[in-house]
């Protein structure tokens, strides 16, 4: 445990908690000008949030202590997940730390505490929330596996820190499979945190809830964690592509200078994608429920060929 | 020259079609087609000194074997458009054809049997590829000239099929290309540049493109499972239609696995290749008669029999000998023949009774005596029984066929038996029904449809022919024949 | 700058690398697509991929009838094609969403995978008897892909211009196959793209029999009474 690994974990945590809710905000906007309104403003999360953490927490009588654990579990795992995604700087890490597996691990464990919250409170909605994400996990399950394996085939390492070293040591992406990859992990983005066409973030009709049945029943401190957990997520995901596909101003030494423009490529970088994200869901319709696996397959599609790919050249 | 002379003809003819006006002379046009092939045909074999190449460029070639087919083609084109006269000016009058179509119909007509011609006498393989597209689309336009909702499903299944295979045959065609270029330094795709330096090609490589090309040409034969595209095409067309495809389309297919084949059987391709193929030809036998069985319908009935035909004749080539080619030779002309005055019978038996279905068909023999015994005379003569040419050829085929492996013999043999039980049953059934059968809720006694002037002829005067074909091998036929078998390279 | 860029064999290889990746893309989207308008979208991007792809292979070997080959195909494939289409949709209105799939689009790219990998290993069986650089080996199996996924969409669809797509995208992979390969005469290719015309051609007007919803269809079944169902 070097200074460096522990300079990394303070900046790179901080650096996601604090962006993560105006990209959230962002994809907002896009999708509100998109509709031809001017929507919430972008710093409008980071009020939401603070009103949220001021307000009293309820408990259903019916609920137990997953209910009061939970949200904080979440976002610790979540975090722990964010030190395996470098987002400004490659630090010097110890073993185990970057592992695609293990992340696979801990997003799995955050999907499986939110679902048991989902159940608790013994309210119908929940339990159907629950239902429907799991059972749409189970399918994303193998696509994600198999997309993390082929980025690992193509970059030679299942280590995160290591890939993005190798990535951002070269101008144009390292091979032209990277980009049906991209297309994988972008539709791995949009399925994870819940997106149209997987699920509408800002339904209010209970019958098309998924992500959102679960988190019903929070309020609160409970909440406001639950919802930073959601856009640590999207930011982590969103951080993988990005460093994947275009990594310039990825350094691996720490400088003050060299921080700060990386910091400020990330958010360059990171907003483009966001707008992405948010004009996609606008030109695209929610799918019906037994339709989703076939956009999965598109992305196992991808995956595979991507491995088919490297074996051929 | 002679191409040119075929090409100048073809235009000739198409131009008058166009401007003709009514469908007599339409019709006459098209009947003179037919003739003017058959008579430059006839003059080049007679005359000139075939094989030789034409147009300087080597990309038409005139041998025996193209010769062969392509007389046989014209001949059945004019026993087509001759029985086409009264055929279809009764489909006219019955309003399944509509009048403005007549003009396309014969333009198209026409037009195929100018591509037909070209396409056998394509020496370049690619040319070959292109100008059986070309039939299969022509074809295709015929069959959906009816403009029945069936039809046009018939011919779009035609066509997909038929089409999608070419493309893999396309495939072989460049395999072939690359090999032929490794070899011999720059690629080629003609047959006898290709037949001449066989032996230098690497087997494995072209029994792969063999089998490519196989795929497509098969597809365009009906051979299984390529074939079922054939039972619908060549039920729902028009009859005089029906006969051209049977009767000539599927020579292409055959034509072209014939010249492929000639090319192996110079390599140690050969004994999978043939294996291959007379495992193929089998299963399209087997496929084919056990459908036979099962049919209602007159018209299906006969392409399935198409089918099995092709099968025997898959099997006639696999076997590779001399003998069996020279067999296989005359099959395609007498089943062409054949198939062509049963397709003729059916069209009559058609127009009479509205229907090619078995329950509707009651006393033949009153109404339509020559449509009914010639349909009888030519199920015993597609069926191999003697004196008609196709029992010597189907016997010597199986005699070679007897050298090679007892057992298929005996299946075939086998399904050769069913494949007259099929028809025999469906000519007992249909046959010897009669209006008196009926109820007293029978329909009113059928007016005889009265057989307009053009019919009858190509049907009795192929019945004569084929009789006197099985009779007397004409001694000019046999030296053509043997001709055909020295050039492809088995002697 | 660029000159340099495009003088520089291993950078035009990566970029048509890229470019076979894009045209995987395409295919995988025409065996998962449902509507009418996008697949004729998608064949035009195709077959634009095919002209770019033709050019790049120009300046790397220098072959004359590549850049004719890019020419034509761009012509007829990238501009008349889906124009002719169009126009013929627009003048019948055929329902723009495809109803029916035999094969949904999960279990067809499934299966496509299958396909590739078959491609793969029948082609590299081959090869070791030819002597073939490596991107003309992926050519080629790209260009066998391609085909055999063309011939999925044929057979697992029901509406006729979607089969045509089908058939139209085999076509473009048997053009792929070709120019890695070998190099065939330019005026094949001619010949192949009126063939190609003429098929389209008929097919469409055919299917305007087929697909759309006339009346005097169902009149024209109910006179021809041999057809009228009581067969199948």
């Amino acid at each position: 445990m070097n200074a460096s690994f522990l300079l990394f974990t303070l900046l790179n945590t901080g650096f996601i908690l604090l962006v993560s809710p105006l990209f959230m905000s962002l994809i907002k906007k896009v999708k509100a000008y998109a509709q031809g309104r001017k929507g919430p403003r972008l710093l409008q999360n980071y009020l939401d949030l603070r009103k949220l953490m001021q307000k009293e927490v309820v408990y259903s009588p019916n609920s137990s202590g997953i209910m009061r654990i939970a949200p904080y579990l979440n976002l610790a795992v979540l975090l722990l997940a964010s030190l395996f995604v470098p987002v400004v700087f490659i630090p010097d890490a110890p073993a185990g730390i970057g592992n695609i597996i293990v992340f696979l691990y801990l997003l799995a464990i955050e999907r499986f505490f939110t679902a048991l919250c989902g159940l608790d409170a013994g309210s119908s909605f929940g339990g159907m929330g629950s239902s429907r994400l799991m059972s749409l996990s189970a399918v994303i399950e193998p696509t994600m596996v198999i997309a993390f394996a082929a980025l690992a085939y193509v970059l030679r390492t299942v280590n995160f820190h290591e890939m993005f070293a190798i990535t951002a040591g070269s101008t144009i992406p390292e091979s032209p499979t990277l980009t049906l990859i991209s297309i994988s992990l972008f539709i791995i983005i949009i399925v994870e945190t819940g997106r149209i066409p997987v699920d509408n973030p800002a339904t209010h009709l209970e019958l098309t809830m998924m992500n959102e049945a679960m988190i019903l029943e929070q309020s609160g401190k409970n909440l406001a964690l639950i919802e930073l957990t959601h856009a640590v997520k999207q930011t982590i995901l969103m951080a993988i592509l990005i460093n994947v596909l275009v990594p310039w101003g990825l350094v691996t030494e720490l400088t003050f200078a060299g921080l700060a423009v990386s910091c400020l490529y990330f958010l360059l970088k990171a907003s483009l994608l966001a707008g992405l994200i948010g004009l996609f869901e606008s030109s695209i319709a929610k799918m019906r429920l037994f339709r989703l696996p076939s956009f999965y397959m598109m992305a196992f599609f991808f995956s595979a060929l991507t491995i088919l790919m490297e074996v051929f050249a | 020259m002679i191409i040119l002379g075929y090409l100048a003809m073809g235009a000739i003819a198409l131009a008058l079609i166009a401007l003709s006006k009514s469908h007599r002379t339409m019709n006459a046009f098209f009947i003179l087609h037919t003739l003017a092939f058959l008579a430059i045909g006839v003059y080049v074999l007679l005359t000139t000194a075939v094989p030789i190449f034409e147009t300087g460029s080597e990309y038409f070639y005139v041998d025996h074997l193209s010769l062969y087919e392509v007389l046989i083609a014209a001949l059945l084109f004019f026993l087509a458009s001759v029985y086409a006269n009264g055929y279809v000016e009764s489909l006219v009058q019955a309003q399944e054809l509509h009048r403005n179509n007549l003009k396309i119909f014969y333009m198209i007509f026409s037009i195929l049997l100018t591509t037909v011609t070209l396409a056998f006498f394509s020496d370049n393989l690619a040319l070959f590829w292109i100008f059986a597209e070309l039939t299969t689309i022509f074809s295709a336009a015929l069959v959906a000239i009816l403009s029945a909702k069936e039809n046009i499903d018939a011919a779009i299944k035609y066509i997909f099929i038929a089409s999608g295979a070419m493309l893999f045959s396309f495939i072989g065609l460049i395999f072939l290309y690359t090999l032929s270029g490794e070899v011999l330094g720059s690629g080629t795709l003609n047959w006898i540049i290709l037949a001449k330096n066989a032996a230098l090609l690497s087997p494995k490589i072209l029994t792969a493109s063999f089998i490519f090309l196989f795929i497509g040409f098969a597809a365009k034969s009906g051979i299984f499972p390529f074939h079922t595209w054939l039972p619908d095409a060549h039920s729902k067309a028009p009859s005089a239609v029906s006969a051209i495809l049977s009767g000539v389309l599927l020579n292409i297919g055959i034509y072209g696995i014939l010249r492929m084949y000639a090319i192996v059987r110079q390599t140690q391709a050969e004994p999978m290749v043939s294996k291959f193929l007379l495992g193929f030809g089998l299963l399209t036998v087997a496929v084919a008669v056990l459908n036979m069985l099962l049919q209602k319908n007159l018209k299906m009935l006969i392409a399935f029999s198409s089918v099995e035909h092709m099968g025997i004749l898959l099997l006639g080539i696999g076997i590779g000998t001399p003998l069996a080619l020279f067999w296989t030779l005359f099959y395609i002309l007498a089943h062409s023949l054949t198939k062509a005055s049963l397709f003729f019978s059916a069209g009559i038996l058609h127009r009479q009774y509205e229907s090619n279905l078995i329950q509707d068909i009651k006393d033949v023999f009153s109404l339509q005596p020559i449509a009914g015994w010639g349909f009888v005379i030519g199920t015993f003569a597609i069926v191999g029984m003697p004196p008609f040419p196709i029992f010597s050829a189907k016997f010597f085929i199986l005699l070679e066929a007897f050298g090679f492996s007892k057992s298929l013999v005996f299946a075939v043999l086998l399904l050769l038996v069913i494949a007259s039980a099929a028809f025999a049953r469906f000519l007992i059934e249909a046959f010897t029904q009669s209006s008196k059968d009926e109820g007293t809720d029978g329909m009113e006694a059928l007016l005889p449809y009265t057989v307009r002037g053009g019919m009858k002829f190509p049907i009795l005067s192929i019945l004569f022919v084929i009789l006197a074909l099985g009779v007397f091998f004409p001694e000019p036929l046999e030296k053509l024949l043997n001709t055909i078998v020295y050039e492809l390279g088995y002697m | 700058m660029i000159s340099s860029f495009i003088a520089n064999p291993a950078f035009l290889e990566d970029i048509i690398r890229i470019l076979f990746v894009f045209v995987l893309i395409t295919a995988a989207f025409t065996l998962s697509t449902r509507n009418i308008a996008s697949l004729l979208t998608v064949y035009a991007v195709q077959s634009l991929l095919m002209v770019l792809i033709a050019i790049f292979l120009y300046l790397i070997e220098g072959n004359k009838t590549l850049i004719a080959i890019a020419a034509l195909t761009l012509v007829s494939k990238v501009l008349l094609i889906p124009l002719f289409i169009n126009l013929i949709g627009e003048k019948i209105k055929i329902s723009r969403d495809l109803k029916f799939n035999y094969l949904e689009p999960t279990a067809s790219l499934l299966v496509s995978i299958g396909l590739i990998l078959l491609a793969y290993v029948f082609l590299s069986g081959f090869f070791s008897e030819f002597i073939l650089g490596k991107l003309f080996f992926m050519g080629a199996v790209i260009g066998l892909s391609l085909t055999l996924m063309g011939m999925l969409v044929m057979f697992s669809r029901r509406k006729v211009i979607t089969k045509a797509i089908g058939y139209l995208t085999m076509e473009n992979g048997v053009l792929l196959f070709g120019i890695f390969v070998a190099d065939l005469p330019f005026i094949i290719e001619i010949l192949i793209v009126i063939d190609l015309m003429i098929l389209v051609l008929l097919t469409t007007i055919l299917a305007i029999g087929l697909d759309s919803t006339i009346e005097e269809y169902h009149q024209r079944l109910q006179t021809l009474k041999i057809w009228s169902g009581r067969e199948n």
